[in-house]
């Protein structure tokens, strides 16, 4: 399962709580591809889930100030 | 008056350029250490501490400088400090913070700009100054740890730099899982200054760099310090509403250099852009920055001028008036995010449970 979360406008800390929050939903295996436009998540997100076990299976920016990461949630 | 604005927004620019690039947040430093259990970004504001202790102290020593006297105010570094804690967690950024935002083009950032110039200048020159001046009475006998303690500051700058060290050497000397970043597109210099990610612990380096640097440059306008962004904050919005041009001094050009270094970053990378925040954070920017403006207007400093400055020269204002900017940022984290969270999964569990 693919879940998609667009947390644009929102600034950090709160993209990371919500991908938090989305990931406890889902199950290992499961990916979560989440949107965000706050320039301290580009360091925050993929910190966060390295450090959780999970796999960024993608990270682009694309556009300006605008990023896409791709994690699949670990076992 | 045209070789202090060139000095001043010289610094600022620098040092928005840096703080852009580095990422470097003070208040994501003081709240993950509870929300996250992650010190990494906390100890590269010790870095920055340490070395901005060592130039200045060194500066001093050699004439270059002189070290202003900064009277501990202990009601008012109490209080201030942890109202400013609060305020910097609701308006998403400290006061450097929230400049270097703006630049990038957070409108949220500028909502809450607008929030600190006010409250700083109320409290500083307007309607709160007599409330200022109320909480800013009691005025403790000594200035500076050393003072009191009967010792060279030295040994307090050799101490405190041995600890930062040995702190930063054991997260070193740690497995670090590398951390993906996007597939870089361009290559040399331009990689380096406008894409790369940098280590905290470099960016932390080159602010503390940056603060020294200001010492010399601002005391060569007559201005007895070193960074400072509250003061200057309310100083802007006292200019353009009376227009009176004595008011600008070196630390005006340096919070503005602040917001044009960052853009010119932020533009290079390819991470500026309008972004409009939604009605609640647009209130919530707007609050903190009230609360910001007052809390470091009472407490002689915000994340930069005590957080920063004030703990590098040994103050007791600076020492006092930080932990409680920390014991705020951590208050107000439990109570909007620590807190919902958690009745927010109490429902879920009970939901389910009536649900079974």
């Amino acid at each position: 399962m693919t879940k998609h979360l667009r947390v644009l406008g929102m600034v950090c800390p709160f993209p990371l709580i919500e991908a938090e929050n989305a990931m406890a939903e889902l199950a290992p295996g499961d990916e979560l591809v989440i949107d965000f436009d706050c320039t301290q998540a580009t360091e925050s997100l993929p910190r966060w889930a390295v450090q959780n076990g999970h796999e960024v299976v993608a990270f682009e920016q694309i556009g300006d100030a605008q990023w896409q990461i791709r994690i699949r949630k670990g076992a | 008056m045209v070789g202090m604005a060139l000095s001043g927004l010289f610094c600022g620019a620098l040092l928005g350029f840096v703080l852009q690039r580095g990422r470097f947040c003070m208040v994501s430093a003081y709240r993950d250490v509870y929300l996250t259990r992650d010190n990494r970004l906390f100890l590269a504001t010790l870095i920055a501490i340490a070395v901005q202790s060592v130039g200045v102290y060194t500066l001093a020593a050699l004439g270059v400088i002189q070290i202003p006297e900064i009277p501990f105010t202990y009601l008012a570094a109490v209080i201030g400090g942890f109202l400013f804690g609060i305020g910097i967690v609701l308006a998403g950024g400290c006061a450097t913070g929230t400049w270097y935002r703006a630049g990038e083009g957070l409108v949220g950032s500028w909502i809450a700009l607008f929030g600190y110039m006010v409250g700083s200048a109320a409290t500083k020159f307007g309607a709160l100054k007599p409330l200022h001046d109320v909480l800013t009475a009691p005025k403790a006998p000594h200035a500076f740890i050393h003072e009191t303690l009967g010792l060279s500051p030295w040994l307090l700058v050799v101490l405190f730099s041995g600890v930062t060290l040995a702190a930063v050497w054991r997260h070193l000397r740690r497995p670090q899982v590398p951390v993906p970043s996007p597939k870089p597109r361009k290559r040399g210099l331009a990689h380096l200054l406008f894409e790369k990610r940098w280590h905290p612990f470099v960016t932390a380096v080159l602010v503390g760099l940056i603060a020294v640097l200001a010492w010399p440059l601002s005391e060569a306008t007559g201005r007895l310090y070193g960074l400072g962004v509250t003061t200057p904050t309310g100083k802007l919005l006292q200019y353009a509403v009376t227009g009176d041009a004595s008011v600008l001094d070196w630390g005006v050009f340096l919070v503005v250099g602040i917001a044009l270094g960052s853009y010119a970053a932020a533009k290079g990378s390819g991470e500026f852009r309008w972004r409009v925040p939604d009605a609640n954070t647009a209130m919530r920017s707007l609050i903190g920055g009230l609360i910001m403006g007052f809390g470091a207007g009472i407490a002689g400093g915000c994340t930069i001028g005590n957080g920063l400055v004030n703990t590098a020269l040994f103050t007791w204002e600076g020492w006092v008036a930080t932990p409680f900017i920390i014991l705020g940022t951590w208050t107000a984290t439990y109570w909007i995010m620590v807190r919902p969270r958690r009745r927010a999964q109490r429902v879920v569990v009970t939901g389910a449970a009536q649900s079974a």
